[in-house]
């Protein structure tokens, strides 16, 4: 895990409150860890030891539920999420080069968050479109035929800060 | 139940409704390979090994979670099975590594014998190899996932067998691990170290941490864990005289395949370099080897002439809630018929006397009334005064089993937080030393509303009016005022008892160690009479017992008033019994109890002792002046497997062999009759104490008529009732329940339960401004009794070196004293020096000490205060006042 530095103060109360509407109820832990997710981006360490009392778990089970799914996330995530595509289209079309390129731009490895949490970076087994290879998404806008131009000019406010 | 018939091999077998292809497999003797299967856990179908064919649609089933089905025809090995099950092993093997030649797992992994057995060699199949070692600095296990195979067993014995839930599966697909939360090192996390998953591993993932390479086991001996009175079943491995491992027996019904790290890791004390090897006496203070001969000549010697020159009852003896029946029976024998005196009493005396008395005067039966796999089927547990997490694990297992996997209530009454809080409906907090009034206040709410088992009361009990009568004053307020405990939570917590229709209560030290031990074991059985919950499947009262044979040495009368099987010394019938049959006129005055023998011996009436694997200067109150009392003796003789602190003031000290090094029994805490079995020769001279006593009595003209171990058996089966054919383990359950007069179907032994009306009398607060803190002792998981075997069992030393002092934050900090800080800790009786560790289980003006460690004797700080009963001291809580010592 680690990075717990960027981890900020998180509000328990809210985590108990959310926490408390499911009391002792094993089958919502699945519900519940969403609801905590979609309040705070994400799901904090901290809550799981909470969770687990609530409903009458071992915290190494919560978070082997969490760890389980690609859709739960124990650190804070970036307000918007770049996805490199690193399915065979995009690949054969410089694809490699353009999640290097991303990399140096945003300043952190494959499923790192930036310390300013605005972007996570991701990559994607394929994302469907691809005619448009290579592909990355930023949030929910897809980028096609992404050249080296391209990333420079998608995350130039990010260069100087670097 | 109509039988379900299958064809299994071509051959037909008939099993029952819900049963598993393996299981029928198994009964029927046809051997199917398993990696992830344990008859201890629910089958989960996880490694797909024991797969099997259906020959009518040709499908393949995991056998271990199939159930038989009328008209099955199913094949176990057809080459189609073990073509499967070849690829399945192949597919593990290729992401194991060939480690094997030094793997510490050895012929003992499960997955190279299964592969050994399909004939794989190396695996063609392209490798993809886990790099996952996890570095761990404890010294008692080690976690290679590179040979991980996912089976989680681990997981399952973590979760559904201890309910510690330390560990879980992490991620997912090809990088999932069984993981500690955060991932960190088991130190580090909320395992105890109980050693149950390494027997389980079934490859070199989970393994010992080895000092040394071992080599392979030449011999497994089944025995019984030597350390608290749970008494569960261990596998002693032995090679070339040493004992190189211990895993739990695998068939008990009171561990079910666990252990905790005292059975696991704990029994190293039987190779310390501090073992006795040799007779020693004592020549001018300083202690001289010796032979045998010569040391037996001395002691017997001695006696005689202490004997005939001050009489028999100017000796005294000391046996131990240690050693087997057959040698506490062997040593009231030496006692009453060699030496002559009633004045024999055992270490159990400290723990469980209150529980004897109690529970013989209101129940008429003298122990724990149920049996601990009751404990799983009842509805409401309610513990009291115990933390059997760390002083009776198995307990504590069978009890969070209940609580999780079948939704049993469980009411905690304790003052300190203990692991078990976390499992509780309701934690009640009553100040230290109130429990009296507290159980009357839950008696007289189940009187008032009405929630009394009426027709057990009528038929089954009687004294029940004055009973009554002595609750009267016991009203919700007044018993709030005392024990600090709002009046609704005592009220909720006497309704959920009295409702449940079958309701257990679990005690231990924190009721019998009090100065008011015996009255509070009464209320405890006065709640369990109202509510009909004795001779009840399911309910009943489980008294936990310290030590591995506290209640066998009872049984066999090494106790001042009671011959074997509690007939009084008095009982002129019951003495002529075993006058007859040994040869010899017994005393028919009581004896001296442990602490009136120290008290004697400080008056000069009791000249000579024989101690026998006790160590009364750690473990009785007052360690300064017992020591200064017995080194007052004129002889005294000491048998030990150590130079414990007691046996450094002796004359004699006879070295005696471990449990590992002798045959006998242990009775523990339910009174099951269990096997100890010798797996290795005794250690140099060391002799096991049956034979020392058999020796000594030959030097004092009295040869004890045994020629064997198994003819003291058979007269402990022919003289003491409850023990008929204990011998037999065939029928050993049969046995512990049917024979040992079980208070089962609501069969009374003596007809009638009585009701025993206690009173709750204040502790004189002497001096409270001077000794503002009230210091609680008890047992830690790590550690045991005295110490004086497991501060010399080198892992659980190194992992928990040294004693502490546990304070809540609020009282640190008003003392300015930080965590890791020494302080030393004052009673009107004695002090003592250890750190601080800052702790959220306390209260204000709480503290906690741990009682294992002789370089920190907390019992020193113990004045000598006996319950007046029992005449045993009270051990649990004292008065003390807290000095910091500034960093030199």
């Amino acid at each position: 895990m680690g990075k717990k530095e960027t981890v900020k103060e998180v509000d328990l109360t809210r985590i108990n409150a959310i926490v408390s509407e499911y009391s002792e109820q094993k089958w919502a832990l699945i519900p519940l860890l969403q609801k905590i997710q979609n309040e705070f981006g994400y799901i904090p360490p901290q809550s799981i030891p909470i969770i687990a009392r609530n409903l009458q778990l071992f915290p190494s089970q919560v978070q082997g539920v969490i760890s389980f799914y690609t859709q739960l996330y124990t650190q804070p995530r970036g307000r918007k999420v770049v996805r490199v595509c690193r399915g065979t289209a995009c690949h054969v079309r410089g694809g490699k080069t353009i999640l290097k390129l991303v990399k140096q731009h945003l300043g952190i490895e494959e499923g790192e968050t930036t310390p300013d949490l605005e972007y996570t970076l991701e990559t994607v087994a394929c994302i469907g479109v691809c005619a448009l290879a290579p592909n990355i998404v930023v949030g929910d806008h897809v980028h096609g035929h992404m050249n080296p131009k391209k990333v420079e000019q998608l995350f130039k406010n990010r260069r100087s800060r670097g | 139940m109509q039988p379900i018939t299958i064809t299994l091999d071509g051959r037909e077998v008939s099993g029952y409704l819900g049963m598993t292809i393996l299981e029928l497999a198994c009964e029927s003797g046809i051997e199917i390979p398993t990696l992830c299967h344990d008859n201890n856990l629910p089958s989960t179908g996880a490694c797909r090994v024991c797969l099997v064919e259906n020959e009518q649609n040709g499908a393949l089933l995991a056998s271990c979670v199939t159930p038989i089905a009328s008209g099955m025809i199913i094949n176990t090995h057809s080459p189609r099975v073990i073509e499967r099950r070849k690829t399945i092993v192949k597919l593990m093997l290729a992401s194991h590594p060939d480690s094997c030649l030094v793997c510490d797992k050895g012929n003992r992994c499960q997955l190279r014998q299964i592969a050994s057995d399909l004939g794989i060699g190396l695996v063609e199949l392209q490798r993809i190899p886990q790099m996952a070692s996890i570095q761990e600095v404890n010294p008692f296990l080690e976690r290679d996932l590179s040979k991980c195979i996912l089976c989680a067993k681990c997981i399952r014995a973590c979760q559904e067998l201890v309910v510690e839930g330390a560990i879980d599966y992490f991620r997912r697909g090809f990088t999932t691990i069984p993981a500690t939360l955060d991932n960190v090192p088991l130190e580090n996390s909320e395992c105890t170290f109980c050693g149950t998953c390494v027997a389980l591993c079934p490859t070199g993932a989970l393994a010992e941490k080895e000092k040394t390479y071992r080599g392979t086991t030449q011999t497994v001996v089944q025995t019984t864990c030597p350390f608290c009175g749970c008494g569960c079943s261990i596998r002693l491995e032995a090679k070339d005289g040493c004992v190189v491992r211990v895993t739990p027996g695998r068939e008990s019904s009171v561990n079910k395949g666990t252990l905790c790290v005292r059975g696991s890791y704990g029994c190293d004390f039987i190779h310390s370099p501090d073992r006795l090897l040799k007779p020693l006496i004592k020549v001018n203070g300083n202690f001289e080897e010796s032979s045998w001969e010569k040391a037996l000549q001395l002691v017997a010697t001695q006696f005689q002439r202490i004997r005939d020159e001050h009489g028999s009852d100017s000796l005294a003896v000391l046996g131990s809630s240690k050693c087997t029946n057959e040698e506490n029976y062997l040593l009231q024998r030496f006692a009453r018929a060699v030496l002559g005196t009633n004045n024999i009493d055992n270490g159990g005396r400290l723990y469980t006397s209150a529980s004897r008395v109690g529970l013989g005067s209101s129940l008429s039966f003298s122990g724990t009334t149920n049996y601990l796999s009751d404990l799983e089927q009842t509805e409401l547990i309610l513990v009291i005064g115990a933390d059997p997490d760390s002083s009776a694990p198995a307990v504590s297992y069978a009890i969070k089993r209940a609580v999780k996997q079948r939704g049993v209530k469980l009411l905690l009454i304790d003052p300190r937080q203990t692991k078990l809080t976390l499992f509780a409906r309701l934690w009640l907090r009553p100040k230290v030393g109130t429990d009296v009034a507290l159980i009357n206040g839950l008696a007289k709410v189940i009187i008032d509303e009405g929630l009394l088992d009426e027709e057990f009361v009528a038929r089954r009990t009687d004294n029940f009016g004055a009973f009554g009568e002595s609750l009267k004053k016991y009203t919700l307020k007044y018993v709030e005022e005392i024990t600090g405990v709002s009046g609704q939570e005592i009220r909720t917590v006497a309704q959920l008892y009295a409702r449940a229709s079958r309701a257990a209560i679990v005690y231990g030290t924190g009721i019998t160690q009090h100065i008011t031990g015996t009255d509070g074991v009464k209320g405890l059985a006065n709640l369990a009479l109202l509510t009909g919950n004795i001779g009840r499947k399911g309910g009943g009262v489980y008294a936990l017992q310290r030590e591995n044979n506290g209640q066998g040495a009872c049984d066999m009368g090494t106790l001042p008033k009671f011959l074997p099987g509690y007939r009084s010394v008095t009982d002129a019938e019951a003495r002529k019994k075993f006058e007859e049959r040994w040869g010899a006129s017994l005393p028919a005055e009581a004896g001296l109890t442990a602490l009136e023998i120290m008290e004697q011996t400080k008056k000069g009436k009791i000249k000579g002792m024989y101690i026998v694997g006790e160590n009364p200067v750690s473990s009785f109150p007052n360690s300064r002046l017992i020591a200064e009392i017995l080194a007052s003796l004129d002889f005294l003789v000491v048998q030990d497997m150590f130079l414990t602190e007691t046996a450094k003031v002796a004359n004699v000290v006879l070295p005696a062999a471990s449990f590992a090094e002798k045959d006998g029994t242990f009775t523990n805490f339910e009174g099951r009759v269990n096997k100890v079995r010798k797996a290795i020769e005794p250690i140099a001279e060391s002799l096991p104490d049956w034979e020392i006593i058999m020796r000594l009595a030959d030097r004092m003209n009295y040869p004890l008529p045994f020629s064997s171990l198994q003819d003291v058996m058979s007269e402990i089966e022919e003289l003491v009732p409850s023990y008929e054919a204990y011998t037999d383990s065939e029928r050993q359950d049969e046995l512990a329940y049917g024979v040992r007069g079980r208070t089962y179907g609501s069969q009374l032994l003596k007809g009638f339960a009585r009701f025993s009306p206690v009173e709750y009398t204040p502790q004189a607060e002497k001096r409270k401004s001077d000794y503002p803190f009230t210091l609680l002792t008890g047992t830690i998981l790590y550690h045991f009794g005295t110490g004086n075997r497991s501060s010399r069992a080198w892992r659980l030393r190194k992992f928990f070196p040294q004693s502490f002092l546990e304070i809540c934050e609020s009282d640190a900090r008003k003392l300015a004293i930080a965590d890791g800080e020494k302080v030393k800790i004052i009673s009107p009786v004695g002090e003592v020096t250890t750190i601080v560790k800052i702790s959220d289980t306390l209260r204000e003006g709480m503290l906690f000490m741990p009682i294992s460690f002789s370089e920190t004797p907390v019992n020193a700080l113990f004045d000598i205060v006996l319950e007046p009963e029992t005449k045993a001291p009270s051990l649990k809580a004292c008065s003390v006042k807290m000095e910091k010592i500034p960093p030199s």
